[in-house]
């Protein structure tokens, strides 16, 4: 009898050490959940007051555009900070990525008729790098380099922008685009291919140009 | 001794439950689902051809086997060493034609919808679990998804 109530006494001290086991499993998920989501701003599509398509609203409008530094495809390194003092457009793209070669062009066209009112283009690649092994790093550069003499990009170009993706909202869907004012601040930004009117739209609003 | 043993049991099992598992889910559903079959029966040791069958989320496509730019992410299928199951050969369907509507001219080759590939293993006798894999890029008409890798998980049972 006695062994009996030992018995069962282990058994039930072995399921309420289970079942604390998955309860603080669960809480320790959740909040490391919550965390990473707080780490990582969700934007998120909303209706279009002027009618049309969607637009994309980003948690990062209004606030600082989270600093970074990039290396280009020399090797140099670049920082957002650098071009305080300029509009910029940051734009997230891929080699792989069909939209995205439909909008450099007018990218690069806005480029150079904004250019000498103080705007820039940051192109950044998402394309996956491997920085652990030289050879694949140089073929994945090589068809980095490639792709942008092929678009005749006359911006800077950097590359690992996976790397920065977090505090710019995850980066799953390319293209993206955050729109800088001078003072470092987000005002707009785009998910996926837009036109070039609404592209045009936006640098005139980080230049602080009318319409 | 048993109640040793219990005990023993007991503070193991807590242990992997409170391990910190990596890992993350995404916060979108998956762009390609596996659709069957979730079990096959073949032969022992020899190849035999095995249809697997895939679904594509409405509204998005992906790169076919053979994308017509290098620089495209082609989907492929793939079989991780440690199974007990070797992949023989693949056949991928052919891709169809597909343009973006702000680039008529540019034709990609991608699957859409439902979608097959064939593909010939070899097992050795028993029952094995695979983890086939099948690599993948997305997109829509406006954007591209990252590339992907799922998982289609097969019961081989070899004879």
């Amino acid at each position: 009898m006695k062994r009996n109530s030992l018995v069962l006494s282990t058994v039930l001290f072995i399921l309420a050490v289970f079942a604390w086991a998955g309860w603080a499993n669960f809480e320790y998920r959740k909040q490391a959940r919550e965390r990473l989501l707080a780490m990582t701003p969700q934007g998120e599509m909303v209706a279009n007051p002027a009618g049309g398509a969607p637009q994309y609203v980003t948690p990062l409008q209004g606030k600082p555009a989270p600093q970074f530094t990039l290396e280009d495809l020399s090797g140099e390194k670049r920082s957002l900070a650098s071009y305080k003092g300029k509009a910029v457009l940051i734009n997230f793209w891929a080699t792989w990525c069909a939209p995205c070669k439909i909008e450099t062009p007018w990218l690069i066209e806005l480029r150079n008729q904004y250019a000498a009112q103080g705007f820039e283009v940051l192109g950044i690649s998402a394309d996956d790098i491997d920085r652990g092994d030289a050879q694949k790093l140089s073929d994945e550069k090589k068809q980095i380099a490639r792709f942008v003499q092929q678009m005749q990009m006359p911006y800077p170009v950097l590359i690992d922008g996976d790397s920065i993706s977090q505090p710019y909202g995850g980066l799953d869907e390319l293209p993206t685009s955050f729109f800088v004012d001078r003072n470092g601040v987000v005002v707009a930004a785009q998910l996926g291919l837009t036109s070039k009117e609404e592209i045009e739209a936006n640098i005139r609003k980080a230049l602080g140009v009318g319409k | 001794m048993r109640v040793a043993l219990a005990l023993g049991l007991a503070s193991l099992l807590t242990q992997a439950q409170t391990t910190n598992l990596t890992g993350h889910s995404t916060s979108k559903p998956a762009a390609v689902e596996y659709l069957y079959p979730e079990q096959v029966t073949v032969p022992a040791g020899k190849a035999t051809t095995v249809t697997l069958h895939f679904r594509i989320a409405p509204g998005l496509h992906i790169n076919s086997h053979t994308p017509r730019e290098d620089e495209l992410i082609p989907t492929t299928l793939s079989i991780p060493e440690g199974f007990g199951v070797r992949l023989e050969g693949v056949v991928y369907p052919p891709g169809t034609d597909f343009t973006l509507p702000l680039d008529p001219q540019t034709k990609l080759s991608v699957y859409s919808g439902e979608f097959n590939i064939k593909a010939s293993i070899v097992a050795t006798a028993g029952d094995h679990l695979v983890e086939a894999r099948l690599r993948y890029q997305a997109c829509d008409n406006n954007a591209c998804m990252p590339p992907r890798t799922m998982t289609a998980a097969i019961d081989v049972l070899a004879k």
